[in-house]
């Protein structure tokens, strides 16, 4: 997801998602705050380390996953922008996907 | 990226470890309990808030909601303990700081454990009936610190201490005031009204009750009254700065009772600044302020309306029975024309035109106006005076503003036919004698009338303004008719008033001088020529005439005079002096008249066309009169007026009465007879209603009246009594 369109946006509008096998995932901080979870990590009061660095590791969720997710935040975007298009889950992926949903409360 | 998915997938179970460690929930909350009194501790930055949030989602998720939710209850407990007595240990005015400090710092604390703990809050808490963690944090921090024994009672002191001083004109740090308040508020509304709200209103309640006595003791009304205003928004500002909203009406409340509430009457009739002496001194201000403060209070209004009433009547009553003000009809009606705009004026300014003292106004003006039976009299004077020559050089639109004023008054008349009795007597007069200043004036008010009484009441008032229309035409026929006949006889204005439209008086005719009587008959023949079946009879007694006299050194002068008058000075073309005996004799003029006539002759000064023998200023039976040769007036014309007495005599007012009661009974019998026509039977008393009722507009019927009317028409057939009922009537058809 890490498009080279995208570097051009300041750092502070980008935060970096961490895999569990350590891949990382530059996305722009209002696509990830379509998780509830992710938003209260970079908006709670206080400093925690998330706030602090612009980065959160997920040690419990696989790259695929994460992908599919980062995926899914930018779909989900258009489609409260009023385009609405399909988004696509492989069928072996929805077990781990929602497992995660929850994590993340999205 | 595609290809790269396809490669790493794989079906996995997300890595939980399978809890097979005994000591991995203990493990667990140990690295949260850390986290929260780092939390507590600023010292947050280092924490990972995504491994706190997936420990306390894994502990949700492996059943231990109900150990992690204890445990935040008690180590939350713990830091807010802490936190209590750091507040307890704080000295005098740092108290409140401390203690807004540390509500600041719990609430960010809070803010984070909710954060963290967020997993908690979606599923565990409500499928387990829990509080909420932001909701228990809010409890904790109310049962340990401000329910703390050492707080509880120091926070309200403070607080009503704070309030204290600055009621007493101090400066306080109203944003810290603000943010404990809002704490409070925070804790719920039955914190902010137990805490705070209650003991505010009875502090307060005690403070004022105080104050007001102090001031009452010590401040006339208006000072009193301002003090007053000035607390109460003093009170409402204080709830804008840092109270809730809802206090507003609460402490408003008390204000209002113990400084408006409980002095009301004391303030009303303080002696000399009360509300009687704002009243006549025209204090707009100090009234404003006063209705606008007791308008808050449950009677207060009509504590003040009552007051005034009171003293509009009392007033007012002095007014009307004044023997002093009697004298002058003129004066008196604008007398009361002055109090009424004063009245107005007051309503208007200070009691922002309400409609209720408006009512009580006028209630009062129709009470007194007719405590005085000859308040229609005067009013119509009043009238006559302004239509004479009141108006002359004002302009159209101040007469109507004067016209409608006087139409003010008349509505308040219950005797609205004696004033219109008045008020033709008064217009005769004035159209005969041609003194109307203003034609438009005239039908102006004849317009209001009829808007306000109807076409009955105005139709015989316009009859006069008719005859005298026709007269002017009949005039003009009369000399193009005999034009060549009179040649240089005196000229004759005749005016014919139809008899029933204009006030009847006796027709007391006189012996007219020869020249007259010759001419009066060529114009008796003529009108009755051309308006067969009249009759006409002269009315000498209302009549003017203009006679050009010439006195001792050939002076001329061109005297005006009325009718009778004139037969006087006639006589003296063949004689030099004539007793009273003689002129009543030759012109016949009733003695009374000609006694008034004689004096205007012979006893005005710069007028006195008539020399008397002996001279004195009244009239006797014996004197002789001569014409006096040495008369001079600056002007050519002399206007001679007859001594009037503008206001009625007292037999004349009675005989103004009598006519009255006798116009009033074809009413008052017409009035019967149309109910019982509608209604067939009726007992006595609703007759009596009705009939008050119908004859409203123009007289208060009096009971006993219309007893006697009742009577004389069950005489005539028109009503008969009812056989079993006596107090029933009954209509015969």
């Amino acid at each position: 997801m890490a498009e080279p369109s995208q570097s051009k946006i300041k750092k502070e509008e980008m935060v970096k998602l961490i895999s569990a096998e350590g891949f990382e995932f530059v996305i722009s901080k209002k696509a990830a705050m379509v998780s509830q979870t992710i938003r209260n990590m970079l908006t709670s009061p206080g400093s925690f380390a998330e706030t602090e660095h612009g980065e959160v590791t997920f040690p419990e969720i696989s790259t695929t996953i994460l992908e599919k997710i980062c995926q899914y935040f930018y779909w989900s975007l258009q489609y409260a922008s009023g385009k609405e298009t399909e988004f696509h889950i492989e069928p072996e992926l929805t077990l781990e996907l929602m497992m995660a949903a929850n994590y993340l409360h999205t | 990226m595609s290809n790269q998915k396809k490669r790493n997938f794989q079906i996995e179970a997300f890595k939980h470890k399978v809890v097979v460690d005994p000591k991995y929930a203990d493990k667990t909350w140990k690295i949260l309990e850390h986290a929260i009194h780092e939390i507590y501790n600023h010292n947050a930055s280092g924490l990972s808030f995504e491994e706190l949030y997936r420990n306390a989602y894994n502990m949700v998720l492996h059943k231990y909601g109900e150990k992690l939710y204890s445990g935040l209850v008690s180590t939350m407990t713990y830091h807010l303990q802490e936190m209590a007595r750091s507040i307890e240990a704080a000295q005098g005015g740092l108290f409140l700081e401390e203690l807004n400090r540390k509500w600041t710092d719990h609430n960010k604390a809070l803010q984070m454990i909710r954060d963290i703990l967020m997993y908690m809050d979606r599923t565990f808490i409500p499928s387990n009936h829990k509080t909420p963690v932001h909701e228990l944090g809010l409890n904790l921090w109310r049962d340990n610190v401000i329910h703390s024994s050492k707080i509880q009672t120091r926070l309200l002191d403070t607080l009503l201490e704070l309030i204290l001083r600055e009621r007493t004109g101090e400066v306080i740090n109203r944003g810290l005031m603000r943010n404990i308040i809002k704490m409070l508020m925070d804790l719920g509304p039955s914190v902010y009204q137990e805490d705070f709200e209650r003991p505010f209103l009875e502090v307060s309640a005690d403070f004022y009750r105080a104050e007001s006595q102090e001031f009452i003791d010590c401040c006339d009304c208006g000072d009193y009254l301002k003090k007053a205003e000035r607390r109460l928004n003093e009170e409402i500002e204080r709830v804008s700065h840092y109270l809730d909203a809802k206090s507003e009406a609460k402490i408003t409340n008390v204000v209002e009772k113990e400084m408006i509430a409980s002095h009301m009457l004391r303030l009303v009739h303080m002696d000399n600044s009360g509300l009687v002496k704002m009243l006549i001194f025209d204090r707009y201000e100090d009234l404003g302020r006063m209705y606008s403060l007791f308008r808050r209070v449950s009677n207060g209004l009509s504590t003040i309306r009552d007051v005034m009433t009171s003293h509009l009547r009392d007033t007012g009553k002095q007014l009307v029975t004044d023997p002093e003000k009697l004298k002058d009809p003129v004066e008196f009606v604008q007398c009361l024309l002055n109090e009424k705009d004063k009245y107005d004026k007051i309503i208007s300014l200070a009691f922002s035109n309400d409609k209720t003292f408006q009512n009580a106004l006028n209630s009062s003006f129709e009470f007194f106006i007719n405590l005085n039976p000859r308040s229609p009299e005067f009013i119509s004077l009043y009238v006559d005076e302004k239509l004479r020559k009141g108006l002359k050089g004002v302009s159209e639109e101040d007469v109507e503003t004067i016209l409608d004023k006087v139409m003010m008054l008349f509505r308040y008349l219950q005797e609205k036919d004696v004033f219109e009795k008045y008020y033709k007597q008064h217009l005769a007069k004035r159209l005969l004698s041609g003194k109307t200043v203003s034609d438009d004036a005239e039908r102006s008010l004849i317009v209001k009338l009829k808007t306000e009484c109807g076409y009955q009441f105005t139709s015989k008032l316009e009859g006069m303004f008719t005859d005298m229309k026709t007269s002017q035409d009949t005039m003009q026929g009369f000399y193009t008719a005999y034009s060549a006949e009179l040649g240089d006889s005196p000229t004759l204005v005749v005016q014919v008033l139809t008899t029933g439209s204009w006030p009847t008086q006796p027709s007391m005719t006189c012996n007219l001088p020869a020249e007259m009587s010759a001419l009066c008959e060529k114009f008796r023949s003529y009108y009755l020529g051309t308006h067969t079946g009249r009759r006409l009879s002269w009315q000498t007694n209302m009549g003017t005439a203009d006679i050009k006299a010439v006195f001792g050194k050939a002076q001329k002068h061109e005297l005006n005079v009325s009718t009778y008058q004139m037969c006087v000075l006639m006589l003296f073309n063949t004689a030099d002096r004539l007793s009273y005996k003689e002129i009543e004799q030759a012109t016949g003029i009733p003695s009374s008249e000609l006694k008034r006539c004689l004096q205007s002759l012979a006893c005005v000064k710069g007028k006195n066309v008539l020399r008397k023998e002996p001279m004195s200023k009244d009239i006797g039976e014996e004197d002789a009169f001569f014409v006096n040769d040495k008369f001079t007036s600056k002007f050519y014309k002399v206007k001679i007026g007859t001594v009037v007495a503008q206001k009625e005599s007292e037999p004349e007012k009675q005989e103004t009465r009598q006519r009255v009661e006798e116009d009033r009974k074809p009413q008052i019998e017409a009035a019967i007879v149309r109910i019982m026509k509608s209604r067939r039977v009726l007992d006595h008393n609703n007759i009596i209603a009705e009939v008050t009722k119908q004859l409203q507009s123009r007289f208060l019927a009096n009971p006993g009246e219309i007893k006697k009317r009742i009577e004389s028409l069950i005489e005539r057939d028109f009503l008969e009594r009812d056989e079993d009922n006596r107090k029933m009537y009954k209509y015969l058809a």
